[in-house]
């Protein structure tokens, strides 16, 4: 009985922790970063070498985390797929000042055996399956902002055919790759991160698809100095590296 | 109860109650009731609440209609593996919604033979509201078949042999003598398998995807507001809080009237 | 042949059946024996719910089961009325609706008032209404008795029909079974682990035990010359039938039916049963008993003197027949014969009384 009791403890101490990845061991300060999904599998990727800190990466879509941080979660980074949530989180006096650290293009992927689509222009076709992020999802938004350029006719033409908004651009990912769709909304790194599944349709660069990601130290962090240091990493260090390398650019 | 077991009784249940009332009592205390109201009065609230629960009802008559006799089969029988069987059925229970998504996916997603059948055959399912439906079934089903089959096993066996000798056929001893019997615990069920389907959402998502009217249900509505328009996902969570209550009550009233 | 008959040779949990039996129309065969026996098997093969490995019945003219040629016909197309050890009356429907339920031959505007009227048979038509779960057992017993009889079965089939009253209502439902088995004209099977009760509503008692029949015949018969020393056992107490009226000190005096005179310590006046066993009753030849107003002394004729291991069952008639158990010593020394005469005794504290 009495071992069982002990068992169960154990348990559940252990499952209090989180499911965010977490870096490293030792006796270094540990900070939480809060990143939009496009920079998983990069972040994930350089965050253990970040030699100030043990990082515990969170990801989710950028305004999810940023309403997260308005109400009080004592997140140390919060690095955004736009600059826009970073700076009004800034207005609101809930984040130090933010720095553009990369960018993203934004592609219309599609998936790499053919199908359906093979441009933009096949996107106004009526009976295509579109799928983008949801409003206020940084992609979502990125998305509509470069239709919206393309003018009202055929904006609202390819507009017309989204099947699903989706809150995380992971899920747009994951509707290409299993078929459901025949085209989406989603960033460079993200086709590159799906292993030759998706092909990247670059669109023009008149229609600006480039989104800036921006990022901060949070006003509530626990360690305020080991979060400057890596958001001086996502601007010039080993992060910043992996980011290039997953398919990011210079801001 | 006196003495120090008596407080720790009490403390126990004094946290147990605010850590479970709390967050329910907040979603209605958060916002004035106007607010909510109106933001209810929203459209994209009403499809949501709209489209929940058209496909909760759809799965719901899925799952009894053909839920039941297989429970029937499954409680009256002893046949070698039917164990195995069972357990088989109860396995969503445990699945994680995330898990049963996959599991969809894997079974009747766009990229398999079935998928693509289906598709062949005009039956949209991914980014479909029948998707939504099959997701719900899937999930939900398992609450239904465990509580059927427990309850279709209470039944007498006598009571089943005296409607024979009565010059009743199988059938309508199942129909007249077994579900009445049973009934109880197939309402229980029912209530269980509703308030699961109310409540999916990974595997809806993952399925399905999220589109206002379409796939949108009232969980993935919350999902997609909550942090652009909190205001409206406290509003339509206060509305899914209330219709649980509701179902919880109805079947506490049916299978005990006086108890409450 | 519009009787019942009977062969079934199966398999059951621990036990092997082997039964044969035969059963002629307005009469019924008390099928007797411990728990675990296998009578209940018996009832549901003939019902239909059980499917022995080699089998056959016929009721009434009609094959109902062949297992030689394949003919198994469903129980709900056998006419069988089957009176369960609890009645399994349905719960959720009322008195009448439970009889209803057999009468789904009836045209349906008639359901109603010919379960009513069934129900009214057996005093029950203000209960009519009433849902099992308020009725009192003797109720329900006569519900699920009715409901049985509804459609007019080709045989009748009671399971253990008193053992789930109290004493009380048992008489009265053994006095009501008892007309119901003589009106129903169709070929009645009880089951019963009491030999009293098989004895009361039985014509003839088959004596059944690990799935065999020991022996059959009437009931007298068999407590009088039992085959086996089971049977013996099984058979134990004499039951003789009369009308008490009160004595004095508190005590009962009975005149027995066909003539004699005893006295009990317990009971009620009126119509009663009372029951002795076997081995309390003493021999003695005639003039050489003692008077003692402790002892119910009968004069009686011997019919029988049958060895029973190293015990003697000596039948006797009172008229009524009675059964006394001696050892063999005691046997031999009084030199009893069939169509001799002697003297019965019993102590009145022996004495059991059974309301009847």
């Amino acid at each position: 009985m009495r071992r069982l009791l002990a068992l169960v403890t154990v348990l559940a101490i252990a499952g209090c922790g989180d499911d965010a990845t977490v870096s490293g061991g030792g006796d270094k300060p540990q900070i939480v970063v809060s990143a939009a999904s496009s920079m998983k599998e990069a972040l994930t990727a350089c965050a253990p070498d970040f030699p100030d800190a043990d990082v515990r990466l969170q990801f989710a879509g950028s305004d999810e985390l940023a309403a997260q941080i308005r109400q009080g979660v004592p997140v140390d980074v919060f690095a955004a797929a736009n600059t826009k949530l970073p700076d009004a989180l800034a207005q609101e006096g809930k984040l130090g000042r933010p720095v553009t650290f990369a960018t993203n293009q934004l592609v219309l992927a599609v998936p790499a055996d053919g199908g359906e689509v093979d441009s933009l222009r096949a996107l106004e076709r009526p009976g295509v399956t579109l799928v983008v992020g949801a409003e206020g999802v940084p992609v979502g938004d990125y998305t509509r902002a470069v239709l919206a350029r393309l003018g009202a006719d055929r904006s609202n033409a390819m507009l017309a055919n989204v099947r699903s908004n989706e809150p995380d651009v992971k899920g747009i990912v994951g509707k290409l790759t299993q078929g459901a769709a025949d085209a989406g909304f989603v960033y460079a790194s993200d086709v590159e991160a799906a292993n030759g599944e998706l092909r990247a349709i670059e669109l023009p660069a008149e229609l600006e698809p480039t989104a800036t990601y921006g990022a901060g130290v949070v006003k509530a962090a626990k360690q305020p100095d080991a979060a400057e240091a890596f958001v001086d990493d996502l601007l010039a260090g080993g992060c910043h590296r992996a980011l290039l390398a997953a398919g990011f650019g210079e801001p | 109860m006196s003495g120090w077991f008596g407080v720790l009784l009490a403390v126990a249940l004094a946290a147990a109650l605010t850590f479970l009332t709390l967050p329910v009592v907040a979603i209605f205390a958060q916002q004035p009731p106007g607010d909510l109201v109106s933001a209810l009065g929203e459209e994209g609230a009403l499809d949501a609440l709209w489209l929940s629960l058209r496909t909760t009802a759809a799965a719901v008559l899925l799952i009894l209609v053909v839920g039941t006799p297989a429970a029937y089969l499954l409680a009256t029988r002893r046949f070698r593996g039917r164990a195995g069987l069972i357990t088989l059925i109860e396995l969503p229970l445990v699945l994680p919604p995330a898990v049963a998504g996959i599991a969809l996916l894997a079974a009747v997603g766009p990229s398999t033979l079935l998928g693509r059948a289906a598709r062949d055959a005009g039956v949209q399912l991914t980014l479909a509201t029948a998707g939504v439906v099959v997701a719900l079934t899937f999930v939900a089903a398992p609450f239904y078949l465990r509580q059927a089959i427990a309850a279709f096993e209470a039944v007498d066996a006598t009571l089943l042999d005296a409607s024979r000798t009565l010059g009743a056929s199988p059938a309508r001893t199942f129909a007249r003598v077994a579900i009445p019997t049973a009934l109880p615990g197939l309402v229980a069920g029912t209530a269980l398998a509703l308030g699961r389907a109310l409540g999916e959402f990974g595997a809806t998502l993952m399925f399905a995807g999220s589109f206002q009217g379409v796939t949108q249900t009232v969980p993935l509505a919350i999902y997609d507001r909550f942090a652009t328009d909190f205001t409206a996902a406290l509003a339509l969570s206060a509305v899914l809080v209330a219709v649980s209550a509701a179902i919880l009550l109805s079947v506490k009233l049916v299978r005990a009237p006086d108890a409450l | 042949m519009s009787g019942l008959s009977i062969e079934a040779r199966t398999r059951v949990g621990a036990i092997e059946l082997d039964v044969t039996l035969e059963v002629a129309a307005g009469e019924c065969v008390a099928l007797a024996g411990p728990s675990g026996a296998g009578k209940t098997s018996v009832l549901r093969v003939v019902a239909g719910l059980l499917e022995p490995a080699d089998g056959r019945v016929r009721c009434g003219g009609e094959v109902w089961l062949d297992t030689a040629v394949g003919v198994d016909v469903a129980p709900e197309r056998r006419r069988c009325g089957y009176l369960f050890q609890e009645y399994a009356l349905f719960g959720h429907l009322n008195a009448w609706r439970n009889v209803a339920y057999a009468l789904h031959e009836t045209p349906r505007a008639q359901r109603e008032p010919r379960a009513r009227e069934l129900l009214a048979r057996f005093g029950l038509d203000d209960r009519a209404g009433a849902r099992p779960a308020t009725l009192s057992g003797g109720e329900r017993q006569r519900v699920a008795l009715a409901r049985a009889l509804a459609r007019s079965p080709a045989a009748l089939l009671l399971d253990e029909p008193l053992s789930a009253l109290d004493a009380r209502t048992r008489a009265a439902a053994a006095r009501e079974l008892a007309d119901v088995i003589r009106d129903a004209g169709v070929p009645v099977l009880l089951v019963t682990h009491d030999f009293t009760e098989a004895a009361l509503l039985g014509d003839r008692v088959a004596v059944i035990d690990k799935g065999r029949v020991l022996q059959e015949g009437s009931a007298s018969a068999l407590a009088a010359a039992p085959a086996t020393a089971f049977v013996a056992d099984f058979t134990g107490a004499v039951v003789l039938t009369g009308q008490a009226r009160r004595g004095q000190g508190g005590t009962l005096l009975v005149t027995l039916a066909g003539g004699g005179e005893i006295t009990a310590l317990e009971g009620e006046p009126g119509p009663v049963a009372v029951s002795v066993y076997p081995w309390e009753i003493a021999l003695a030849r005639p003039g050489e008993a003692a008077h003692d107003s402790a002892r119910n002394h009968l004069a009686v004729d011997v019919l029988s003197v049958t060895a029973v291991g190293s015990r003697v069952r000596v039948g006797l008639a009172a008229p009524q027949p009675l059964t006394a158990e001696l050892s063999e010593a005691s046997a031999r020394e009084l030199e009893l014969a069939p169509g001799g005469r002697a003297v019965a005794s019993f102590k009145a504290a022996a004495t059991r009384v059974l309301p009847l």
